[in-house]
């Protein structure tokens, strides 16, 4: 080949620093985030003169915030769930329907993917105002699920088209009626797909601000509301150790789906 | 024939405007290894779909012991089906594959183990129960799936191509495998194919498509040495195809004269000719033979090319009107003959000889 990473000389380096470069600079915003959180500056001065965790405990001590990633974590979940429900039936017509206006359908159900955000929290907030959803928890999850469908679809029709339905014809054929194939051979041959779905959907919700700036109330709030609503009044380190939790969790759900994956893989 | 088991009646299937299967009536008796054979789009596989469940026919009747089976859902039909493509289910081991139909239905735990370990015997898989079906070959699979299709004692087994993806040699083992199955259970078998090699070496009878019809049904033996339409002569086996006028048929048998103006009687006629008809004479390649013997037809050729294929030995020979075709003697009838580029007579009994229409 052309272009073989064995044959580049000493343009092996050149690549190397060109990608450890753009590694960095995806990568440093996030470190400095979570260092600031463990320096003692009040003023978030770089680098910290000490360490320190009073900015956790701090954290932890407040119970606004506690309360805020519990309303996260509670909504993020409904919303996984949904989407996944939602996405997996809308996957089945997607991949395997012989309808008109199939293509319309799919375009419409990635449509959030493409449509800037604020335009789409505008809308809705017009929209549920007029409901009575606006601040409530409903409103929450169904906004969400509407952002998280197209990240529950993708890898989940992806999976279905990759899974041969003659195997759930021969479930059929040995006596499954067809619900009972889907439920038992479909649904767990394309287990990856769904679980994939899951994670991306819970972290579309859980890292979501700007629908959720619209949709909260002062007495409904998820962490980035939280955190968005924290820095524009004082700049406290406090935020930096909720980010960094924010972080933390958002990096353990990558690591344990890609854990999953291999192990389901093998 | 012992009364029919399965019986299709004037089964009809369109696609639109495009009639996939046409009016086909069959008789199936009890253990019958029945071949549907016929080059692709000939519907033969939508005919097995439809007994399967997977289409309904636009009309017609398909029945098992004197009851309609259309009616009855796919998963309620109670039938066997091994497919084309690899089909085991990808999170079962082998053993679970082969308990899922048993388990669907219920069937106690030790009736379930005992049915599996018969069946992994039975494909002498026994060492295979524990795996995944992604570390068995190809021919393992099929064979895990001819077990797990067998499991339930289904009266009928219904076999789509199943052995079309996997390699030559590992097909005939699998072929030997399937006859033995076959006797063992005595179950009765359809089977989808578009090779006839294969459909030769399973089938009790061979049921021929051709454009959505049966176009000839009976033994391998009654379709290959007396084949009634070119297309089945054409189909099984290798033929050589000379032009010939008819002249005449006095009580089935023809008398036809070949390009090179000589004139043949004797030959078995398909079908009423008129005189003076174009005509096509049917050979098989081993039914010439390089010596004369008593009441055979000459045809005078020009050897083009000798060719050694072991047990017997093949010669491209050019007629004298230009027509190739194709010879195969055994290898030890020729080793007497000098055929090195040469003209020279070689002869056929006409009552091996089969006249189709032009």
């Amino acid at each position: 080949m052309l272009l073989d990473y064995d044959r580049l000389g000493w343009l092996k380096a050149a690549l190397l620093a060109f990608t450890a470069l753009v590694a960095a600079f995806l990568l440093l915003p996030v470190v400095f985030i979570v260092l600031l959180s463990f320096g003692s500056s009040r003023w978030l001065a770089f680098p910290p003169p000490g360490w320190t965790l009073k900015w956790y405990q701090e954290l932890f001590a407040d119970p606004s915030w506690i309360e805020a990633a519990l309303t996260s974590a509670r909504i993020a979940t409904m919303t996984a769930i949904l989407a996944v429900t939602i996405g997996l039936l809308a996957s089945f017509a997607l991949v395997r329907g012989q309808f008109r206006g199939r293509e319309i359908l799919r375009g419409l159900l990635l449509t959030p993917m493409v449509l800037p955000v604020v335009v789409f929290a505008i809308a809705i907030y017009a929209f549920f105002l007029r409901l009575g959803l606006g601040g409530t928890t409903i409103g929450f999850v169904v906004a969400h699920t509407v952002l998280a469908l197209p990240f529950a679809i993708i890898p989940m029709a992806t999976a279905l088209e990759g899974f041969d339905k003659s195997i759930e014809d021969a479930a059929i054929v040995c006596g499954a009626s067809p619900l009972q194939a889907k439920l038992r051979i479909t649904l767990p041959s394309i287990r990856i797909g769904i679980f994939s779905a899951a994670i991306f959907s819970f972290l579309a919700s859980w890292d979501e601000v700007v629908v959720a700036i619209f949709m909260a109330s002062p007495t409904l709030q998820t962490l980035p509301v939280k955190i968005w609503g924290s820095l524009r009044s004082d700049l406290t380190p406090v935020i930096a150790a909720a980010s960094s939790l924010l972080v933390a969790l958002t990096l353990a759900l990558m690591i344990v789906t890609a854990l999953l994956r291999r192990k389901l893989q093998t | 024939m012992t009364q029919p088991f399965l019986s299709i009646r004037k089964l009809r299937k369109a696609f639109g405007a495009f009639t996939a299967v046409h009016d086909v009536t069959l008789d199936i008796p009890k253990g019958e290894f029945l071949t549907f054979l016929g080059p692709s789009g000939s519907g033969k596989s939508t005919t097995l779909y439809a007994i399967a469940g997977f289409q309904d026919p636009t009309s017609g009747d398909v029945l098992l012991q004197d009851k309609s089976l259309l009616s009855v859902p796919s998963h309620k039909r109670n039938i066997g089906m091994v497919f084309q493509r690899y089909t085991l289910f990808p999170h079962l081991s082998v053993a679970e594959n082969v308990a899922f139909p048993l388990r669907v239905r219920r069937r106690p735990e030790a009736e379930v183990k005992r049915k599996v370990a018969d069946m992994l015997a039975l494909v002498r898989l026994e060492n295979f129960a524990e795996r995944l079906p992604a570390a068995l070959s190809g021919g393992q699979q099929q064979r895990v799936a001819l077990a797990r299709a067998l499991a339930y004692d289904p009266p009928i087994l219904l076999m789509d191509e199943p052995l079309s993806a996997l390699d030559k040699k590992l097909r005939e083992e699998i072929q030997a495998e399937i006859r033995r199955i076959h006797r063992e259970t005595g179950v009765t078998i359809l089977y989808v194919t578009h090779d006839q090699e294969e459909a030769l070496h399973l089938s009790d009878r061979i049921a021929l498509f051709r454009d959505g019809r049966i176009e000839q049904i009976g033994t391998g033996e009654d379709l290959y040495l007396r084949p009634t339409t070119d297309f089945v002569a054409g189909f099984i086996g290798n033929s050589n195809f000379l032009a010939a006028e008819h002249l005449e048929t006095v009580g089935g048998a023809s008398t036809i004269r070949l390009a090179d103006g000589a004139l043949v009687s004797g030959i078995n006629a398909n079908g009423s000719f008129a005189p003076g008809q174009k005509t096509r004479l049917m050979i098989r390649p081993e039914a010439f033979r390089l010596e004369r013997s008593p009441n055979n037809a000459e045809l005078s050729v020009e050897i083009v090319d000798v060719a050694f294929y072991g047990e017997r030995r093949r010669i491209v020979a050019r007629t004298s009107a230009g027509q190739e075709i194709d010879i195969r003697p055994t290898s030890a009838a020729l080793a007497a003959q000098d055929v090195a580029s040469s003209h020279r007579p070689v002869f056929f009994d006409p009552g091996a000889a089969f006249l189709f229409p032009a």
